[in-house]
């Protein structure tokens, strides 16, 4: 187990968005104490797409938790816009979840309003705010509709709408397109590569599906199974924007191949 | 079959049976004396409406359901809420209140009489007892509806406890709690008739009670479709609240 050593100095680099140091994480299981994460440090810089892989159970779920200040780490710090977070803070991070999670009793706009509602913005700037990222996620004129009236990929663009609305500069997401069919996840991604750059968040996104991670990463980590480790770093250097034709490449191709083979090698 | 065609159907139905039940009886087919026609029935019932007796009672069994209703719902929400959200109180208590739920209420009747005697807070009371299990059951099932992603979500945005209350607990259990409210009802309103027809001196289920046993068979019925009118009043004005409530609920 290690402990924290907390007067290392943390060098700070103005851009970083995200930083996270020595985080470990041990959970009591019925077995006694379960490693889950061991000695992650990460830095992601503003305005960068990071997706993270790994197999079932590693702790990557756990991971962004924690970034998002949902759960808490046995020890090690996390940093986001320079602050540690201890309880969750909206206005520095925006979470969608897999389950997009909509409140089944409240209209998409609604839905979107929530977290503005919860700190009691007045009704016109909600409204207003709302309104703009239901256009921005592309769902103008869906606005009254409950969520039992939307598709699988309507749910997510409002669940992206709703972790958008306040505009943390950070967007955190946990395999959001796991529960949708290959070709609406398709199209999601590129939705989502589209909303990014006309939001420039910093995206750290995390999924099971190699050709996901490759199309939309500006990085890729890996991480090992239990305890989670990260094992490998892996840039993607493919120009953007993105194009459904660059999944043909060699490149795009061998990334995917190197991922998988770390993956493997560290199951 | 279009809405129109379904209604029309139904009213037929009703009419056949409320025909049968006026002309069967008058035509000797049915036994009168055991059945007395419809007709002679809503003569008793209109005249019976304008006894001050009746009055009396009619005021007497509402007061009992209303203060009945009034302790076991909130008193039930209470206890059942807290045996879903407290690992302590629900490890403790649940056993039991399963346990004392699956007995029939009835045989704890004397026990509330040797208690309360005869009177008004034994009404009450025995109705409260037989309603307080249901309202407890199904608002431990209301609780156990609310969605862990949905308190999620709401955490994530910041939402006080609160909040999560108002905001993802109590929209998420209306409608398990709105059928609840429906459901206790009737037990409520049983709870109230059983008590007053074994031992009242006044009240509707004592009038009743006492028109069976006088073989006053027209006077039975009017208090049967009385009180039936009522009861079915209640359990719409709820159903309809319900499915306000409960659109996305699909």
């Amino acid at each position: 187990m290690t402990v924290a050593n907390l007067s290392v100095v943390r060098e700070s680099p103005a851009e970083a968005a995200i930083e996270v140091t020595g985080v470990n994480h041990v959970y009591h299981g019925r077995e006694g104490e379960v490693a889950a994460l061991e000695d992650i440090s990460l830095n992601v810089n503003a305005g960068r797409f990071v997706v993270v892989v790994g197999p079932s159970g590693c702790g990557k779920t756990s991971l962004l938790m924690m970034m998002a200040g949902l759960r808490h780490q046995t020890s090690g710090t996390i940093h986001i816009q320079g602050r540690p977070i201890l309880d969750p803070d909206p206005k520095r991070v925006g979470v969608v979840f897999q389950e997009a999670s909509l409140f089944p009793w409240l209209t998409a706009l609604d839905n979107i309003e929530f977290p503005l509602a919860l700190r009691h913005a007045p009704r016109e700037e909600r409204r207003q705010r709302a309104e703009a990222m239901l256009t921005l996620v592309g769902l103008e004129g869906f606005g009254a509709r409950y969520p039992h009236e939307l598709s699988g990929g309507m749910k997510q663009r409002v669940s992206i709408a709703r972790g958008l609305v306040q505009d943390p500069p950070v967007l955190l997401m946990d395999e959001p397109f796991a529960a949708l069919d290959e070709q609406t996840r398709m199209t999601m991604g590129h939705e989502l590569l589209r909303i990014w750059s006309q939001t420039a968040k910093t995206v750290v996104f995390v999924t099971h599906s190699l050709t996901e991670a490759v199309y939309l990463a500006d990085e890729v980590l890996v991480m090992s199974a239990r305890p989670g480790r990260i094992i490998d770093r892996i840039p993607v250097p493919l120009p953007r924007p993105r194009t459904y034709e660059m999944m043909a490449t060699d490149t795009f191709g061998r990334l995917r191949d190197r991922i998988w083979q770390q993956i493997r090698k560290g199951a | 079959m279009t809405r129109l065609q379904l209604i029309l159907t139904r009213l037929l139905l009703l009419a056949l049976v409320l025909g049968a039940w006026e002309v069967l009886p008058r035509n000797g087919i049915i036994n009168p004396i055991l059945l007395p026609p419809l007709g002679d029935v809503l003569r008793v019932l209109a005249e019976l409406l304008t006894r001050p007796q009746v009055h009396e009672a009619i005021l007497v069994t509402a007061s009992e359901v209303v203060v009945a209703f009034v302790i076991a719902v909130p008193l039930g929400t209470a206890i059942g809420v807290a045996a879903a959200e407290s690992d302590y109180f629900g490890a403790i208590f649940k056993p039991m209140l399963f346990y004392v739920f699956s007995v029939p209420k009835s045989i704890f009747l004397p026990m509330f009489i040797l208690t309360f005697g005869i009177g008004f807070p034994q009404k009450v009371a025995y109705a409260a007892f037989s309603t307080l299990f249901i309202v407890i059951m199904s608002a431990t099932a209301a609780v156990e509806s609310v969605r862990a992603d949905h308190v999620l979500v709401a955490r994530s945005y910041g939402a006080t406890r609160g909040q999560i209350l108002t905001r993802v607990y109590v929209p998420s259990m209306m409608p398990v709690l709105l059928e609840a409210l429906r459901i206790s009802m009737i037990f409520n309103f049983t709870g109230v008739m059983i008590a007053e027809m074994y031992a009242s001196r006044t009240g509707i289920g004592h009038l009743i009670s006492n028109w069976g046993e006088n073989f006053q068979m027209p006077q039975l019925f009017a208090g049967v479709i009385l009180l039936a009118t009522v009861a079915i009043a209640f359990n719409e004005a709820v159903r309809w609240l319900e499915t306000r409530f409960s659109t996305w609920r699909t």
